[in-house]
Formats: C-alpha cells, sequence, structure tokens
C-alpha cells in the first residue's frame, strides 16, 4: 500500500483504478465467456430450465464461497465449511425427522441448523483468533472434529429430507422457481452485510493486522466475528444443499472445500486479505460449475475429464492473476 | 482406381448410412460415473460403450455419451443436469449415494427420460435398479464357506467401509447365512476398507490372535490382500476363504490350488443395463416389472459363482487380459430380450 505513488505507466490510470474498484471483473469476463461457450456447444444450456437447474445446484457452493470470502478478507482461512455443511445438513436431517414433516417443524429445524453453523464457527473463531493456533491448521483439525460429530449423528449416508422441504426448494411460487426468491434475498442480505462496518474492519485486519491492532480496533474479536459470520453461511449452504438432495449424508460436504477457496481465488479476493468482493466469489463458483459442464459438452473423453477440468480451472486463475497483475503493475 | 470412382463409392455409402439411419431408431444415452479410483469401474464404462455399438447390428443407432470424474454428490447431480439439458433418451448411473437423487430424477422423468441406477440401488420411485443384489451376492459366498467348512468351524469376516450402503447390505446377507448353521461361529469383524494392503494387515492380526481359524469370508479386492497373509503364515491348506474376480487373483488361486469361492460382481452390470434400457426405450414391456429389493423398483442379474470346479475355466477367459481386468458377465442383447414380452 505504501507505493501508490509510484505509478508505473505500464497500465492506464484509468484501468487500475476500475480493477481496484471492482475486483470481480475478470471473473466477470470468465464467467460470461465461459456461459456463452456452454450455450454454443449446448445451446439448451442456456435454456430456462437449465439456467434454474444452474442456481438449485450451485447455491450452496455460492454460498459456501461467500462463507469462505469472510475469513479471508481478513486473511483467515477455513478448511472446515464443507465439515461444518456436513454437520448441519445431517444434523437438520434428524431433527426434521424428530420434529415429523410439518411446516412448523421444519423451520424450526432449519433455525437450529443455522445455530449449529454459527456455534461452529464460534469454536473456530476460538482456536484461530482467540488461542492464536494457525488458521490453516487449526481448522483443519476442527473439519475432522466436526465430521466426526455428523457420522454420530447420522452414521450412514440417507434418511430423507420431508417432502414439504425439497418440494418446496424445487418448486415454483407466482411464476418463478423457488430457488430464484432465494437468490434475489441472498443477493440483498449480501449487499446489506456489505455495508457493514465489519466487512470494513475484517478487511482492515486482513490488510495489516498490526496496523488496525493500532488503530485501536478489536482484531481477536473482529476474527472472531469473520468465523461466526462464516458459520452462518456454511449452514446457509447446508440448507441448500439439503433442498436439493432431500437427504442426509454425513460426508456430502467434505469435497466442497477447496472448491470454495478456489471460487474466492477466482473471484479476484486475495488470499493475503484486505482486498476482495463477495460478488467474485459468487462468480468464482459459477465458474467451477460452469467449467464442469463444458468439459462435459464439448465431448471430452471420459477418461480426460478429471485433467481437463483441473487444466481449465488453472487457465481461468491464470487470467484472472494476470489481469490483476497487470492492474497493479 | 480413379478418383471418380472412389468418390462415387463414397457419396454412394454416404447416401446409404443417411437413409439407414433414417429408417434405424436413434437414442442417445447417458453414462454418469461418480467415481474413478478402481479399474473395476472403467471397465464398466468400457463394457457399456462396447454394448451400445453392438446394437448396431440390430439395426438400432445408440450413441452414449460419458461423464465420468471424481465428484461430490451435487457434482453427480450436476450429471443428470447436464444430460437432461442435452436431452438424453435415458441416463445410466452408478450413483453416489442412495437417496440424494431422489429430486433430480424426478426432473429427469418429468423430461421424459428414462433413469436406471446400477451397481447401487436408489431410493427413487422415478428411476430403476438393474444389477446384482447386494445381499444375495454375500448370501452365496457364505453359504459357499458354510458347506465348504461342513457347517462347523470358527469363521472372521472382513468388511468394507463401515456404514457403506452396500457394505451393509453384504453384511446382513453373511449374518443371515451363517446365523443358520448352528456350528458355525463368527469370532470376529472387522473394517478394512476395501483397501487390499488393509485386508492383509487385517488377516495378519487376526492370524495372530486366533491361530485356529477355519474359515474368511472377505470381501472384494481385501481377498487377495488376506490370501496373501494366509500363504504367508502358510495355512494355504488348512483354511478356506473366499476369494474375488480379478485375473491377477484367479491365477494366483489355479497355480497355489487355493480353497476358495467367490460371487461375482461383474463390470457388466452397466452393460445389461444399457441393453435392458434399450429396449424399454423401443416400447417393450417387461414380463416382470422391476419390484424387487428394499425400494421396489429393482430387476436384480444372475450373479455367477467361481469356485474349485470352475475357477481353471474363468483364469481360461480371462487369458491374455492385464492384471487387474475383473471376470465378467453381462446380460447379451438376446439374454435381455428374453426378459421382454
Amino acid at each position: 500500500m505504501s507505493d501508490t505513488t509510484v505509478i508505473a505507466g505500464s497500465a492506464p490510470r484509468s484501468f487500475r483504478r476500475f480493477i481496484e474498484r471492482f475486483p470481480f471483473l475478470p471473473a466477470l469476463v470468465i464467467l460470461v465467456v465461459l456461459l456463452a461457450l456452454n450455450g454454443l456447444f449446448e445451446p439448451n444450456s442456456l435454456s430456462y430450465r437449465a439456467i434454474r437447474g444452474l442456481i438449485s445446484t450451485y447455491l450452496a457452493l455460492i454460498l459456501l464461497s461467500v462463507a469462505q470470502t469472510y475469513v479471508i478478507y481478513a486473511a483467515d482461512l477455513d478448511l472446515s465449511v464443507g465439515a461444518i455443511l456436513s454437520l448441519v445438513n445431517v444434523g437438520i436431517i434428524m431433527l426434521m425427522q424428530h420434529l415429523g414433516g410439518s411446516p412448523g417443524g421444519v423451520l424450526l429445524a432449519c433455525g437450529a441448523g443455522i445455530l449449529i453453523g454459527l456455534a461452529c464457527g464460534i469454536v473456530n473463531g476460538i482456536v484461530v483468533a482467540v488461542l492464536r493456533l494457525q488458521a490453516i491448521v487449526a481448522t483443519f483439525a476442527t473439519s475432522i472434529l466436526f465430521t466426526g460429530l455428523a457420522l454420530y449423528v447420522l452414521p450412514v449416508a440417507g434418511t430423507p429430507a420431508p417432502t414439504v422441504y425439497w418440494r418446496t426448494y424445487g418448486g415454483t411460487f407466482f411464476g418463478f422457481p423457488f430457488v430464484f426468491y432465494v437468490a434475489v434475498a441472498i443477493a440483498i442480505v449480501l449487499f446489506l452485510i456489505a455495508r457493514t462496518r465489519l466487512i470494513t474492519q475484517l478487511l482492515s485486519v486482513g490488510d495489516d493486522q498490526q496496523a488496525a491492532y493500532q488503530t485501536g480496533l478489536p482484531v481477536t474479536l473482529i476474527r472472531l466475528k469473520g468465523y461466526a459470520l462464516c458459520g452462518v453461511f456454511a449452514a446457509l449452504a447446508a440448507l441448500c444443499v439439503t433442498g436439493d438432495t432431500a437427504s442426509g449424508d454425513p460426508l456430502v460436504g467434505g469435497e466442497m472445500t477447496l472448491n470454495s477457496v478456489a471460487a474466492v481465488v477466482l473471484g479476484g479476493t486475495a488470499l493475503s486479505g484486505g482486498v476482495g468482493s463477495v460478488t467474485g466469489s459468487v462468480f468464482g463458483a459459477l465458474i467451477i460449475g460452469l467449467i464442469s459442464s463444458l468439459v462435459f459438452f464439448v465431448g471430452t473423453p471420459s477418461e480426460w475429464q478429471n485433467l481437463v477440468q483441473g487444466l481449465a480451472i488453472l487457465l481461468a486463475l491464470m487470467v484472472g492473476v494476470l489481469v490483476g497483475r497487470r492492474a497493479k503493475s | 482406381m480413379t478418383r471418380i470412382s472412389r468418390l462415387a463409392t463414397i457419396t454412394v455409402s454416404a447416401l446409404a448410412v443417411t437413409v439407414f439411419a433414417a429408417q434405424a431408431e436413434d437414442f442417445t444415452i447417458g453414462l454418469s460415473n461418480g467415481w474413478v479410483g478402481s479399474e473395476w469401474r472403467t471397465q464398466m464404462i468400457d463394457e457399456a460403450e462396447e454394448a451400445a455399438a453392438a446394437w448396431k447390428d440390430q439395426g438400432v443407432d445408440v450413441k452414449v455419451v460419458v461423464q465420468s470424474a471424481n465428484v461430490d454428490v451435487p457434482g453427480q447431480i450436476a450429471h443428470v443436469r447436464n444430460f437432461i439439458n442435452q436431452g438424453v433418451d435415458a441416463i445410466i448411473i452408478n450413483p453416489n449415494s442412495p437417496t440424494a437423487f431422489d429430486p433430480v430424477f424426478a426432473q429427469a422423468k418429468e423430461a421424459g427420460i428414462l433413469v436406471i441406477s446400477t451397481d447401487a440401488e436408489v431410493s427413487s420411485p422415478d428411476a430403476m435398479y438393474v444389477g446384482i443384489d447386494q445381499k444375495g451376492w454375500a448370501e452365496e459366498s457364505a453359504k459357499w464357506l458354510a458347506e465348504t467348512l461342513e457347517g462347523k468351524g470358527k469363521v472372521v469376516a472382513i468388511n468394507g467401509v463401515a456404514g457403506h450402503p452396500a457394505n451393509q447390505m453384504r453384511v446382513a446377507g453373511y449374518t443371515e447365512v451363517f446365523d443358520g448353521y448352528p456350528d458355525i461361529e463368527v469370532v470376529n469383524e472387522v473394517n478394512a476398507n476395501w483397501d487390499q494392503a488393509q485386508g492383509q494387515q487385517a488377516m495378519q492380526n487376526l492370524l495372530a490372535t486366533y491361530p485356529d481359524i477355519d474359515g474368511v469370508w472377505v470381501q472384494d479386492g481385501m481377498a487377495a490382500g488376506a490370501w496373501k497373509s494366509i500363504m504367508d503364515a502358510g495355512k494355504t491348506g488348512d483354511i478356506a476363504a473366499t476369494g474375488e474376480i480379478r485375473k491377477d487373483f484367479i491365477d494366483l488361486w489355479v497355480e497355489n490350488d487355493l480353497t476358495s469361492g467367490a460371487s461375482v460382481n461383474p463390470p457388466g452390470v452397466m452393460a445389461s443395463a444399457l441393453n435392458v434400457a434399450v429396449l424399454l426405450l423401443q416400447g417393450n414391456e417387461l414380463k416382470e416389472p422391476a419390484t424387487a429389493g428394499q425400494y421396489g423398483n429393482a430387476m436384480y442379474l444372475p450373479i455367477p459363482f467361481i469356485d474349485g470346479s470352475n475357477v481353471k475355466e474363468a483364469a481360461t477367459e480371462l487369458d491374455g487380459k492385464p492384471g487387474y481386468y475383473s471376470y465378467t458377465d453381462a446380460l447379451s442383447i438376446d439374454d435381455a430380450k428374453a426378459l421382454f414380452k
């Protein structure tokens, strides 16, 4: 930050400002290109039904990436988001089973699920911010703890969700799919959260923790709040996964953790903290989803699909990093 | 040969193909596999692709599109949604979860797509299962073991992943069979996560703890590991243990004249499911509707069995194949036709 006055002449000043103001722009461009390519190779992939399917499948990853963004703002990391998702998933499934499938019982279970997520987030906040363990190792350890709890709650994948729950998630109300309302609601909530003081505080802690401390910010409390917010959003992601899968699975989120980190980085948020946007993470999550669809739609032979998918994500990352670097130079 | 005559030949054959294709039935079938960790899965997809090609002789053009990658459950749901967008006629899936696909299968059915799961049963009423009965698979080898031991002796079991649905069904299968033989005593049951090395380790521990066991019931690739420990301990002649179906093990079995028996879960199940799918797409009706299994939507395939009486034939059949190749079996088109009215 100290060298902002030394501006090299290579990049136009306006372009640099633009990227700084909207760090998610490269991700947006990649996203539009991917949508176009998907549409080119499979015109149906841009149909109304397909877009609806895309949103209901990836809403969970979007929310998980948003969760991850809040801790990365403060230069922290949460490797337990997937495990929190699994724990909340099996937690609400078991609660719904005990409370019966009535709408009241379902809502109660959802509320309890969010509290479970919050509790997990606070546990992470305590081990990382209060006890000062390294975030990457400490949250890896808590992820094992949360997975263990999930396996204790529901040892075998199964146990259906009440019909009212997944019929609502996959249903249509007043002419629009339920997931569209969810997406709009999330957009509003994200917009409101982005204007709170907590976000500014998280970013300043991530930018320079020492400076933030010296200016009198309660750094420990801010980081703890970041983890708590992360836990709540991981729980919201679990509500979406449960809506789309209609069942409990104690291992459902495990593989989503690193995808959430990748989505955040794809979205232009720096892992070193201090710079970023949740908008970018939303785009990043969609990019990951669209890449795996595209790999299939272009007709990649089955034995190459994993490899091509990895290369495509790497390419998307490189484009984002190069544009960002050009803007900084 | 002049260029013109060659061109004419190409044109004529192209025309012939077009005319043929216009008359022929044309189906697109999506294959989804959510785990690529074993050769068995690769062989499963290869055999299904071969089965699709075989329909050409019947005048049916079956095009397969494959999605095979390590994915989580939401990732495999995305597989299904991609197939729906592509407008396939049928989806055949080796599912990562028994229950998680209920909503998306309902959407596929709404779009007029036939959904068949194979290798693992699914709870969705909008899908059917074509594959072996995992419980029956365990019962067959448990019966072989009990009868080989003449109904009495000490037995240990080495199982797969605790909590995995297929593992639970298999455990239920052998438990039921051994309960029917009052003199068979199951002295210990351990989990070795379907891993050959862990199977070998588990067997070593079991041999150290119970030197006087007579029989071992062990699943899949772990059997090769368990037999390695049995042979290392010099107990090849004293112990009867279940086996597995890869060429490497079957060769070992023949060479050392092991007392073994193996239920076959053939990788050809997906090929069988594909043949059933094509016949259903043609509008044929099953003689007996698929109503078996815990979810009431299963059609069980016969389970081949290998023991001392036919292991040499199995070895001959696998001759020339790579060591990881599994003994296989699938419904041929004619076999499948026989199941329909």
